[in-house]
């Protein structure tokens, strides 16, 4: 199973995840982005992020994305 | 069709599809403050069905589909129970990897749509040398709002409103406001303009354009230039270009851009080929 910061890297090799508080902010991710990267959580975690969740405050860093995770049923 | 009155309907609608899905899929990347731009503009409107749900908006005189849906099965099934589609003009764009390997396009196809033409993203790194302007150059300027209809007017004259999202009278206001588009003016004729969005460290040229009794006077380059020099803590820089648009590619690829093997299908039904 992959990370998340793996996810992301795959997502968008260019940039250093680890230096950002708010990716979507920062320019890191696109709406086209958020979109893929749900589709990735749901796959690699095998989850299902419900269609409210699909909103930019959700992926703004590691720690929002993770409490996601975790509201979506993902238990580590 | 019913009109949206608020954007949470729209999540809504998208977590009642993705709930059952068995693979969702989509053409609509949501981004709350423009999904509340069309509400609050009367502009978008759904269709909801079991698996799958439709967002119209208004463009012009066509409008733009949008949809989710729980697999590509329920897509088509649904997309031929839609009355709309056949009876109006309507475009639909499918982003999608150069590579996809489950690509929607042959259920468009399948349902009666075909490809108008393809966009390709062209990405370039943030680079800390850009060029001065030379001192012949016209200095380019950020657009007024006086200057909102000669906006308006010369996109709509140099682009393909069906393939490349044209914006509308409210959208360009807007992007006046925040200072996203750079113009060169001779006397009072609008004679370029470098319309662009940046949103932290990224920041992408939506619409670059000379019109053509000026195009020996070197203003593309200098709005490029302008561009660059008022961005130099962008860490990428992107845009859309018309696949098949060979002497733009070759401009873009001039400053740097190279093809991220990201397409846009722009499709469009019967109603606009007919």
């Amino acid at each position: 199973m992959k990370t998340v910061a793996e996810i992301l890297k795959e997502i968008r090799p260019e940039f250093d995840f680890a230096t950002s508080k708010d990716f979507i902010a920062d320019g890191m991710l696109d709406s086209f982005d958020v979109v893929t990267l749900v589709a990735m959580l749901d796959k690699n975690f095998g989850i299902s992020i419900q269609g409210v969740d699909i909103v930019p405050e959700n992926f703004k860093n590691h720690e929002t994305i993770e409490a996601l995770l975790r509201k979506s049923g993902y238990k580590q | 069709m019913q009109p949206v009155d608020t954007v949470n309907q729209v999540f809504t609608a998208i977590q009642q599809v993705k709930s059952n899905a068995s693979a969702f899929c989509t053409n609509l990347f949501p981004v709350p403050q423009k999904l509340q731009n069309w509400v609050d503009h009367e502009e978008l409107f759904c269709e909801l069905h079991s698996g799958a749900a439709f967002f119209f908006r208004k463009d012009r005189d066509f409008w733009r589909l949008y949809f989710c849906a729980a697999n590509g099965e329920a897509l088509k099934r649904e997309f031929m129970a839609l009355p709309d589609v056949k009876i109006k003009s309507m475009v639909m764009d499918l982003i999608e990897r150069e590579t996809a390997s489950d690509s929607l396009l042959p259920i468009m196809k399948s349902i009666g749509f075909q490809l108008y033409a393809r966009l390709c993203r062209m990405a370039r790194p943030g680079s800390p040398d850009s060029q001065p302007l030379s001192s012949g150059d016209l200095q380019p300027v950020y657009a007024g709002n006086e200057d909102i209809q000669a906006v308006f007017d010369i996109l709509s004259a140099s682009f393909d409103h069906y393939a490349e999202q044209l914006p509308t009278i409210y959208e360009i206001e807007a992007a006046i406001n925040n200072r996203q588009i750079l113009m060169i003016k001779h006397v009072q004729t609008l004679a370029g303009l470098l319309f662009f969005e940046t949103q932290g460290i990224t920041s992408t040229i939506r619409y670059w354009v000379v019109a053509e009794k000026f195009q020996t006077l070197r203003h593309g380059s200098a709005l490029m230039r302008a561009y660059f020099a008022t961005h130099a803590a962008i860490k990428r820089f992107n845009l859309w270009v018309i696949a098949n648009n060979q002497p733009a590619i070759l401009r873009y690829q001039h400053y740097g851009y190279t093809s991220d093997k990201l397409v846009d299908h722009v499709l469009v039904n019967e109603v606009i080929r007919t």
